[in-house]
């Protein structure tokens, strides 16, 4: 679950000018909140995923990504973490009043697209970040169900051969490159597609339409290289896909959240969120989870309030933002008892609006039996330039 | 210098104030002229420059396409092989607007991409205001009639955010919503942005019809690409920005360098100003500083003294000259820009800025000027024997001495001169240097023509009576006072003259040119834009060939290719048979040349052949859209519609080789008894549902040429009026002091018994007959001048070649000038002289 805000990314990334002070930040974000989801199609109550077309781009929703996340490791043993996400925005809504005259030129469109391209050099202790912007439009970015394919600029996932799944997604072959980091990875299949929340539509808040459309892949068998500098590795490990589209899901008090995605080592899956909502009390903060068996099979849950401790802090050196640092997770309802820990605490990304998405390793018990995992997660709503709004 | 010299100089300004009013008046004039053209021109650079950065961004090379344009995939495909922040497409045009004052105002349209805008125009993609920046720029990408504008430029056309501009191209009206302001918090990013109509790329292509191709791809490569040419299609060109704009400053320098050196020659004419009322200064007072020499003033000191008066006079006249010419600037601008215009490209400058090198400058060559004229008659002061005063004939002798080594010195600089302007070069500076050498040089050739001529005429004199004698033999025996105004009075004029037959052969060149070109009987276009950027719409072509009255058509299309030899404009041709002779060729036959156009050869134009070196014969290698292809050259033809290269070439085989099927303009052939000014109206009523064309009856299209024709000359016209005008502050100045200087030889003439009334006809004779003799003298010099710019500076300014043509107006202008400015010069002394007693009179000094 990662409602980003997309608009804010873009306004900055298209070059407004610094900020001089915090006030102008916030207009900026206030502004950018732009129709906060009306005119645009909902989620508002569970709808039937037809594959692979919900692959594809939901254009009638306001925002929409794709978002791969991976531990990867070296015949050596040298550990990598990375982020790869495509995100879509349409400008304005669908049922805004059609141009006059029609539009003629192949550059017209509504969609824009971003991409945010990570690296953890996890053993090196080097964290690599860029981020690449484009019209959904004369090639420069696109996303499209069959054959599966979303890019901007010279980042793309796409199928890469034959399906070999029955929602014709997979196997993908994920490209991205900057500079002397780059990644070429091939990713298949290990555990099927899970819907989150209600059949696929997770709660935001109280509020109808409060929700998006989200489905992930929790494990995907990763094979490929990775380059950083003059040195290629070639790397195997394991992905996460997320899959998510809304309009205005977030209300105006909801200022940020901590997610989290953990693969455990015994073949279990867990994504867990928590939305931090402004005054900051458990009642006004929403919680909600996915536990994956080992056998595919889904439950989602709605974890207690107090199940999420920070237990630690890290205070980037490059922006001054403070984030939390190290986490424990009490689910006594599905018998685990987690602490989540930083493989690497600089996972800040500072591009258009700053936050933290990073590798994290997770120890801790399960039913009284000690149990270790990986995982991915994400901060948002800390990194004090440009409130990421929604 | 002690206070007691320095009050004996100023008691003499002030007992003497018109000399020294007139000194100020010409060099004042002169530095004017100068500093206007240097501002104007200093303006036009910058606001070319600000334009071009607006523009270009921060590109450092830039694709510029074929006349197809550039493909719609070809940024992703760079932006692929490239990386990110490298590539910035862009589709610009020209459109006009209504200003709420009733005016036009040009606009240029720039279509961007704003998603790849940042590292090349990061103001294009951000908002004035915080907050206002997304919601602008959202509509701006998805809705195909939005734009965004300079607030300055909003304020102007009276439009605000949330409101509709109507813009015209092509005869073609759009009306576009302003969705957000820019502004720039510095004076300069404000120049850059005025005018500009930021559009998404989208909504330009829409606006612009061009649908599909896109006009340039803005670069930022840092050489480790590697060769991106093979992703290009052929017909385009990867150009760096510096070369680009280099191109584009070369292409004016030549036109800013002719206005630049007429201006200098104002400055000239003011010299010989100084020079004569510092000869007049010294003259006058021969006996005072020989006695200044005899009390123990040194040498030095004298040339001190006489140098600072100089000096004074420079310094107020330049400052003066600095003010005038701020002043005039501000209209110089205006016509220096509509020339850049009219020739070369779109610029738009608002007034004249001032600039501190053009303003330094002026200073300089005021006051330089004036100490180095101010300097032999100071050299001849500092050289008075102590305690003599050098007797009046002695003076004279020795003038007379002076004026053969004068015209020895100027019979060299005439020969300096002439190897100059002869050497086989193209270089323009070298050419102004012989210009100047030859001016120089027939200036101090004057007074021993003068000697010769009334020599010569000496018999006839006579026929004048005693006072024609008398005012002859003035003229001679004063060489040293009327040598120097004969000499300033000549050139001066003898500039006007040549400016004027410059401008008079051009003219008539163009005129023969137009007779030439325009052959069918009405033409259509589309108005506005650069030349080539609007099309005909295929629908009002059709209506167009619909018209029982028309013929025949002839078909051209301006298509802009950039090859070796820099941007050349194709004349993609399909000619009625009727106008297949017009072209008037200076090389290569014309009976086989359409069948060889047809065939795949070219001709080109003169300047471009006389830029290039290319001849009949050669080959023109051009880019096309299936790679470089040698065209055989079978023709030159006259081409004065600028002086780039233009290249002759058939329709067919333009539209075979670069796929552009548009046509810039109509020529139509009327069936025999039509009458054009009828079927004007028709055809503008018949294509009107479609678009608003320009159609125009030849005798119309060619009043219009010559308008643009003489607008392209107005700056040279004021130029020439300010040589004119110093001219006659010369005449005036330089008669005035040899009447004062000479009023004891009037005194005794008084008192010989000569009433009021026949000295003051003495001296108006006397006038009359040194203007009539400097206006003879400036015919012949004026016809060099004016050959020298013609065939010479010209040629090596614009590669044009004219005829030179002897206009009966500027002629008698010239005469009237000389002659009337000397009469006019004359009344004030003779009317002084004829009412000063005798007695006082003699008693001068």
């Amino acid at each position: 679950m990662r409602i980003l805000g997309l608009a804010t990314l873009l306004a900055l990334t298209l070059g407004c000018r610094p900020p001089a002070s915090e006030a102008p930040v916030e207009r900026v974000a206030e502004a950018l909140r732009g129709s906060g989801g009306a005119g645009f199609a909902r989620a508002i109550a569970p709808r039937e995923f037809t594959f692979p077309a919900d692959h594809g781009p939901h254009e009638d929703f306001e925002v929409e990504w794709w978002y791969f996340t991976g531990h990867l490791a070296t015949a050596e043993g040298e550990r990598f973490g990375y982020q790869l996400t495509f995100f879509r925005r349409a400008l304005v809504p669908p049922d805004a009043p059609p141009e006059t005259p029609a539009r003629s030129s192949a550059w017209a469109t509504r969609q824009v697209y971003l991409g945010h391209f990570a690296l953890a050099d996890i053993d090196g202790g080097r964290f690599y970040f860029s981020e690449r912007l484009g019209r959904g439009a004369v090639g420069l970015a696109e996303a499209r169900a069959e054959p599966f394919r979303v890019a901007v600029a010279e980042w793309s996932a796409e199928t890469s051969g034959p399906a070999a799944e029955p929602t014709g997604l997979l196997p993908l072959r994920l490209q991205a490159k900057d500079g002397d980091v780059a990644l070429d990875l091939t990713l298949a299949l290990d555990k099927p597609l899970v819907l989150h929340g209600d059949r696929g539509l997770s709660r935001k808040g109280g509020g109808t339409g409060a929700a998006s459309y989200y489905y992930s892949f929790p494990r995907l068998t990763t094979t490929g290289e990775v380059s950083r500098g003059a040195s290629r590795f070639g790397v195997t490990g394991q992905s996460w896909l997320d899959r998510e589209w809304s309009s205005g899901s977030l209300a105006a008090d909801q200022v940020g959240w901590d997610w989290f995605s953990i693969q455990l080592d015994d073949r279990r899956e867990l994504m867990l969120f928590e939305l931090r909502s402004r005054d900051g009390r458990p009642e006004t903060t929403t919680r909600a989870g996915t536990l994956v068996a080992a056998d595919g099979s889904v439950r989602a849950f709605e974890p207690p309030a107090g199940a999420l401790e920070v237990l630690d802090h890290w205070t980037s050196p490059r922006t001054g933002a403070r984030y939390p640092a190290r986490w424990s997770w009490r689910l006594p309802e599905l018998g685990l008892d987690l602490e989540v820990v930083p493989l690497l605490a600089e996972q800040e990304l500072d591009l258009g609006f700053r936050y933290w998405e990073g590798a994290v390793a997770v120890a801790g018990t399960s039913h009284g039996a000690p149990i270790r995992g990986r995982g991915y997660v994400e901060l948002t709503g800390y990194g004090g330039k440009a409130h990421p709004g929604r | 210098m002690s206070p007691t010299l320095r009050r004996a100089s100023w008691r003499f300004l002030l007992r003497h104030p018109t000399q020294s009013l007139l000194a100020l008046v010409g060099i004042a004039l002169g530095v004017a002229g100068a500093v206007a053209i240097a501002l104007a021109n200093g303006s036009a650079t910058r606001a070319f420059a600000a334009t071009t950065d607006a523009v270009a961004g921060r590109a450092t090379h830039q694709i510029t396409a074929g006349p197809a344009g550039l493909p719609d995939e070809l940024p992703a495909r760079l932006v692929r092989q490239l990386g990110p922040g490298r590539v910035a497409p862009i589709v610009e045009g020209r459109v006009t607007t209504r200003l709420p004052t009733g005016g036009r105002r040009a606009l240029q349209l720039l279509g961007i991409d704003p998603f790849s805008e940042a590292p090349f125009r990061p103001q294009f993609s951000s908002g004035g205001d915080e907050g206002s920046a997304l919601p602008g720029l959202n509509r701006l990408v998805t809705a195909g009639d939005t734009a965004v504008l300079a607030a300055a430029t909003a304020a102007e056309l009276g439009v605000g955010v949330g409101e509709r501009l109507e813009i015209e191209f092509a005869g073609r009206t759009r009306s576009l919503e302003i969705v957000a302001l820019l502004d720039s918090p510095d004076p300069g990013g404000r120049q850059a942005l005025a005018d500009l109509l930021v559009l998404d790329l989208a909504g330009a292509q829409e606006t612009l019809d061009r649908v599909g191709r896109l006009d340039r791809i803005d670069l930022r490569l840092d050489g480790s690409e590697g060769d991106i040419a093979a992703l290009l299609p052929p017909d385009a060109r990867v150009e760096s920005a510096a070369a680009r704009s280099r191109t584009l400053d070369e292409m004016t320098r030549a036109f800013r360098f002719n206005l630049t050196a007429l201006s200098y020659l104002a400055v000239f004419c003011g010299a010989f100003l100084i020079y004569n009322a510092t000869t007049f200064a010294v003259v006058q007072r021969r006996r005072l500083l020989g006695m200044l020499r005899a009390l123990g003033v040194t040498r030095r000191e004298i040339l001190a003294l006489v140098l600072g008066e100089a000096a004074v006079l420079g310094l107020v006249g330049s400052a003066l000259g600095l003010a005038l010419g701020t002043w005039l600037a501000q209209g110089l601008v205006v016509l220096v820009t509509r020339t850049i215009n009219d020739l070369y490209f779109n610029l738009t400058v608002r007034g004249a800025g001032l600039d501190a090198p053009s303003l330094a400058l002026g200073l300089a060559l005021g006051l330089g000027a004036t100490l180095l004229a101010a300097l032999p008659p100071a050299l001849e002061a500092s050289a008075v024997a102590p305690g003599v005063a050098l007797a009046r004939s002695s003076l004279e002798t020795k003038a007379r001495r002076g004026v053969t080594r004068a015209a020895g010195l100027g019979a060299l600089l005439g020969a300096v001169g002439a190897v100059l302007l002869l050497l086989p070069s193209r270089n323009l500076p070298l050419a102004f240097a012989g210009f100047f050498a030859t001016v120089l040089g027939a200036a101090l050739l004057v007074p021993g023509a003068t000697v010769l001529l009334l020599r010569w005429f000496g018999p006839v004199l006579p026929l004048l009576g005693t006072r024609g004698r008398l005012a002859a033999r003035g003229v001679v025996t004063s060489l040293s006072r009327t040598g120097v105004a004969l000499a300033a009075l000549t050139v001066a004029v003898a500039v006007t003259v040549g400016v004027g037959v410059m401008i008079a052969s051009f003219r008539q060149a163009v005129v023969h040119w137009l007779e030439g070109a325009l052959v069918a009987e009405i033409y259509v276009s589309p108005p506005g834009g650069r030349p080539g950027e609007a099309t005909v719409v295929p629908a009002a072509l059709t209506a167009l060939a619909a018209d029982p009255a028309v013929a025949e058509v002839s078909l051209l299309r301006h298509g802009f290719v950039t090859s070796e030899h820099g941007p050349l404009r194709l004349l993609a041709s399909d000619l009625a048979a009727s106008s297949r002779d017009s072209w008037r060729l200076v090389a290569g036959d014309r009976e086989p040349l359409w069948s060889a156009l047809e065939a795949g050869a070219v001709a080109i134009a003169a300047p471009f052949a006389y830029r290039s070196g290319l001849g009949v014969g050669d080959v023109l290698r051009l880019p096309t859209r299936t790679g470089p292809r040698d065209f055989p050259i079978v023709g030159i033809f006259e081409d004065y519609s600028a002086d780039r290269g233009a290249v002759l070439i058939s329709r067919e085989v333009y539209r075979r080789l670069w796929g552009d099927d548009g046509v810039s303009a109509v020529g139509i052939d009327l069936v025999a008894d039509a009458d054009a000014e009828v079927v004007v109206g028709r055809l503008r009523a018949a294509t009107a549902p479609f678009q608003a064309l320009d159609v125009r009856s030849t005798g119309t299209l060619k009043r219009g040429s010559l308008q643009v024709f003489d607008r392209t000359f107005a700056v040279t016209a004021v130029l020439r009026a300010i040589a004119g005008l110093v001219a006659f502050v010369g005449v005036v100045s330089a008669l005035g002091a040899l009447a004062l200087d000479r009023a004891r030889e009037l005194g005794v003439l008084r008192a010989l018994g000569l009433t009021p009334g026949e000295l003051g006809g003495l001296v108006t004779v006397q006038s009359g007959l040194l203007g009539l003799i400097a206006g003879l003298f400036s015919l012949p010099l004026g016809m060099l001048l004016a050959a020298i710019m013609v065939h010479v500076i010209n040629r090596r300014s614009f590669g044009w070649s004219l005829e030179l043509v002897l206009p009966f107006e500027v002629l008698a202008q010239a005469l009237l000038l000389a002659f009337g400015a000397a009469l006019l010069a004359g009344l004030q002394p003779a009317w002084k002289m004829a009412h000063t007693s005798p007695a006082l009179a003699l008693r001068e000094e």
